[in-house]
């Protein structure tokens, strides 16, 4: 085989690869960005069953946590997934500290019920599945 | 900043469409196969699209690039390895004209015309069918030709000639600048080449547009906006080839 072929050969296994590790990196990346916003909505649910209302200090610095970790892995999502659907989570994650400092516990429920069907629809989007495929 | 970053990402995605083209190979549009046609179509849409969309990560139009190409590649080995899948892929040779005239059954075989059949004749430059021994289409979908004996070109073979060898001329000066490169491998120097405009009465390197040589020492210079001369020089001493 000539140079060139040997390049050739060398360029497509390398391309094999990068295909191999960005398709693992992504999965793993979406499960876990999502599995930590799941985690945070849940912890959340029990601090205000704890605390009885939304407005207390465990509360907001659950959500602010949240916050911090969504914009984390939001950032790094943006490099795999289109930014335009994905950007709902964090405008919804901002209303709940807006909920909080208004006291309003009905929007607050909402907004978090939203923010768990929006994790629900990006595992089912953002997965490699048949339907997806097709 | 948003053109900004769209003048970032055409250039990133220019350079690895590049490469990706490059390690296709070097077919031309016309030349291609139909999976290769189809790869470019794809490509030149998947290529744009995240170009423009700034909320589309780049990667989204490089992956599925990558993966063509990979696809390609895989497809190009299995077709060397295998004549059947080759036969497949791009479809095989298909003789339309023989001895016997037009094959009709091949025309329709291939959904083409005798118009068709004919404009690619003409093409080749023949323009009488009785002139043709055997047309083949080409996978290519381009028309070989093979004229009958007393209708091909006279070679000097048939005249029993002993031509000198072809060589390829090689180009010295080339709109005012000396190729260097091509210094070396004419093994000529730039006294040389001063000798060569002195006999084509040119003063300066700049005034020539282009000037060739070949090893017999056959000579083509041509000023800016002037006719062309040619003359016979020294034959050219060891050539790199």
């Amino acid at each position: 085989m000539t140079k060139w072929g040997w390049f050739k050969l060398f360029s497509m296994i390398f391309i094999f690869l990068v295909l191999i590790a960005i398709c693992v990196i992504e999965d793993r990346l979406v499960v876990k960005s999502l599995d930590e916003v799941n985690r945070y909505c849940y912890d959340i649910e029990i601090a205000i069953e704890k605390n009885n209302g939304i407005v207390n200090g465990e509360v907001a610095s659950l959500v602010d946590n949240l916050e911090y970790s969504w914009k984390k892995n939001e950032s790094v999502l943006c490099f795999l997934e289109n930014h335009k659907s994905i950007e709902e989570l964090g405008v919804e994650i901002v209303r709940l500290k807006t909920y909080i400092d208004e006291d309003e516990p009905i929007e607050f429920y909402v907004s978090l019920d939203i923010i768990k069907h929006y994790v629900e629809i990006y595992q089912h989007f953002m997965s490699a599945n048949f339907h997806n495929i097709l | 900043m948003n053109m900004l970053t769209i003048v970032v990402r055409a250039i990133i995605i220019y350079i690895v469409v590049l490469f990706l083209y490059r390690l296709m190979g070097k077919r031309q549009l016309g030349e291609m196969q139909p999976f290769e046609l189809v790869l470019t179509l794809i490509i030149a849409d998947l290529a744009t699209i995240p170009m423009a969309e700034v909320s589309m990560p780049v990667l989204h139009g490089i992956i599925p690039l990558l993966t063509l190409v990979l696809l390609h590649y895989l497809l190009t080995m299995l077709s060397k390895i295998s004549g059947k899948f080759s036969n497949f892929l791009s479809g095989k040779p298909v003789i339309v004209i023989n001895p016997n005239g037009i094959d009709y059954k091949a025309l329709k075989n291939l959904d083409i015309t005798v118009d068709d059949v004919f404009e690619a004749i003409r093409g080749c430059g023949y323009f009488k069918m009785e002139q043709i021994q055997y047309a083949i289409m080409e996978t290519n979908g381009k028309m070989s030709i093979l004229p009958k004996s007393q209708f091909a070109p006279v070679t000097s073979q048939d005249l029993k000639l002993k031509p000198e060898k072809s060589t390829i001329p090689i180009s010295l000066i080339s709109e005012g600048k000396i190729n260097k490169a091509n210094l070396k491998i004419a093994n000529v120097d730039e006294i040389k080449i001063q000798e060569l405009l002195k006999n084509a009465n040119i003063k300066q390197v700049k005034d020539v547009l282009i000037l060739t040589i070949d090893k017999s020492g056959e000579v083509y210079i041509q000023k800016f906006n002037e006719k062309y001369q040619t003359f016979k020089t020294k034959p050219l001493g060891k050539v790199t080839e």
